[in-house]
């Protein structure tokens, strides 16, 4: 049957989802309809690898313009500002109204952003959008010292490409430890050492109380009434799911839009696939809400195997990865629900990993050595994790002993 | 190196076409590479269960080695973002992997193995 399938929302989950329903169904129209205007295009680089110049924007996109019309998928660019569920239409601002039979959510999340309570709002910038970091890459060439607000992924990521550029950096974290809020403190201890040793300055337990700005110097006083000066203020607070379209609708949202497992949302006929979703999870029998690389693809290519008509249960183990300066970081799974801790290495040039286990089997396990050393046993733990394998700890906690022994043939 | 016990000076020798000898084929076990440098150029060199393989050493995606990379089957998987390879087409299967990787033919002569470099 040809059906009308709208994806609203043009990024990395969008796209896979659209090439997916087109691999099960030939007939039915699909339309993505992205805000900004570019097709689908990577956005991992955009803290690292565009910033410093060793990728450029033609790098970034997922697929050509070619491979769309190839595989009848329409793009436009077009801002949504209403829907009708009970009708099954959209209207943009233009009073355009997209008509669907099935509709995938898939507009990702937006960057929660720091209230100063004068007018230096705008003087505060965000990585999120390949505009944004464009915006970025252009304003820090003359400056020197930068402020970044946040450490999590993102504002380490930043930092560590700034370093390189040979920028004075300085990372503020309210928390007492960086990325706490999914990674363990040992690995980020670790993390926080290679950013020391290259030279970037970081503080932790503060907070922002007030931000000046004097001759062009932007004043930041911190909770301890201490004072940093400083030529540009970048800031990584974390991100929100974007649902603002839907508040006063009849979907139901907590954290993100509700999924179960195979993507559907409490209306029927609507789906919705990565960030925006706090989905549920069969195998930590949880629901959850994911910012990865992996989860968009992954969760883009189930919704569209479930609005295809191909009934598709999510349970792929979370994974997600972060480089700073010469590190690769990995996490697999869940790491806040265990009853005992494995450490495997001690060597950061040989990677140290953490697995966190209950009832003697892993649920998750966070790593990080020097660019490719923690990868492989991440990955075999990804599988012990997904097997429910009960583990030998002796090898888990032995690096000379290769993981691939415990996996079950 | 420990591909050469026999003997530890000896890197690896040219042959007719550009074959270049790699190690014993006992240096690697199954369903798992050794790397491989000569000259400027770095390759991986796999055991699977039907015989033995050659790729490129270095992801196509970003500046990393994929001998620390998982073998399963016939696929290399690289450690840093698990982009996928097929190692005997060397096609990349899964992103954020999305050129191929080079695949070069090779040659098992009493019990060693060779490569041949373009």
């Amino acid at each position: 049957m040809k059906n009308n399938i709208i994806i609203l929302g043009g990024g990395q989950a969008g796209i896979y989802a659209a090439r997916e329903i087109r691999q099960n169904d030939t007939e039915s129209n699909i339309k993505i309809l992205g805000e900004e205007n570019l097709l689908p295009y990577e956005r991992p680089p955009l803290s690292k690898d565009f910033l410093l110049n060793k990728k450029n924007e033609d790098d970034l996109y997922f697929h050509s313009s070619d491979v769309l019309k190839n595989e009848n998928i329409d793009f436009e660019n077009i801002s949504i500002s209403k829907v009708d569920f009970e009708n099954k239409k959209l209207f943009s601002k233009n009073e355009d109204i997209y008509t669907y039979d099935s509709l995938l959510i898939s507009t990702g999340s937006d960057n929660k952003r720091l209230s100063l309570d004068n007018n230096l709002n705008d003087d505060v910038y965000y990585l999120r959008n390949l505009e944004e970091a464009k915006t970025i890459k252009e304003k820090v060439s003359d400056k020197n010292k930068i402020t970044i607000i946040g450490g999590g992924f993102i504002g380490l990521e930043i930092a560590s490409s700034l370093s390189q550029l040979e920028k004075k950096v300085t990372v503020i974290e309210i928390g007492n430890q960086l990325m706490g809020r999914i990674i363990p403190k040992q690995i980020a201890d670790l993390v926080q050492k290679t950013h020391l040793e290259n030279g970037n300055k970081i503080i932790l337990n503060k907070q922002i109380d007030k931000i000046t700005k004097k001759n062009g110097i932007y004043e930041i006083l911190l909770s301890d009434n201490s004072l940093i000066q400083t030529d540009f203020i970048i800031a990584g607070i974390g991100s929100a799911p974007s649902v603002k379209l839907f508040e006063n609708t009849n979907l139901k949202l907590d954290n993100g839009i509700i999924t179960n497992q195979f993507c559907e949302t409490s209306i029927k006929d609507v789906y919705a696939a990565g960030d925006v979703c706090n989905f549920y999870h069969p195998f930590y029998e949880r629901n959850m809400r994911l910012e990865s690389y992996q989860h968009a693809q992954n969760h883009g290519i189930c919704a569209g195997k479930n609005i295809a008509g191909v009934k598709t249960e999510y349970n792929s183990i979370p994974w997600m990865w972060s480089d700073q300066f010469n590190l690769n970081l990995q996490l697999t799974g869940i790491c806040d629900d265990y009853d005992e801790i494995i450490e495997r290495g001690n060597d950061i040039n040989n990677g140290v990993i953490y697995f966190f286990l209950k009832n003697k089997k892993i649920r998750g396990a966070c790593g990080v050595g020097i660019m490719g050393k923690v990868g492989r046993d991440i990955r075999i733990t990804s599988k012990l994790t997904e097997k429910n394998t009960i583990v030998d700890k002796q090898i888990l906690s032995d690096q000379n002993q290769k993981l691939n022994k415990l996996i079950q043939k | 190196m420990y591909l050469f016990s026999q003997n530890r000076y000896y890197i690896h020798h040219m042959s007719e076409e550009n074959w270049i000898e790699v190690g014993s084929t006992n240096s690697i076990e199954e369903e798992d590479l050794i790397r491989f440098d000569h000259q400027d150029k770095t390759f991986c060199v796999y055991r699977l269960t039907d015989g033995f393989y050659a790729t490129d050493g270095i992801c196509t995606h970003e500046a990393v080695h994929l001998e620390d990379g998982l073998v399963m089957d016939d696929e290399i998987e690289c450690p840093m973002h698990q982009g996928i390879f097929n190692i005997k087409s060397g096609e990349a299967l899964s992103p954020p992997a999305c050129e191929d990787l080079k695949t070069y033919p090779v040659k098992v002569d009493n019990d060693k193995i060779f490569i041949k470099i373009d």
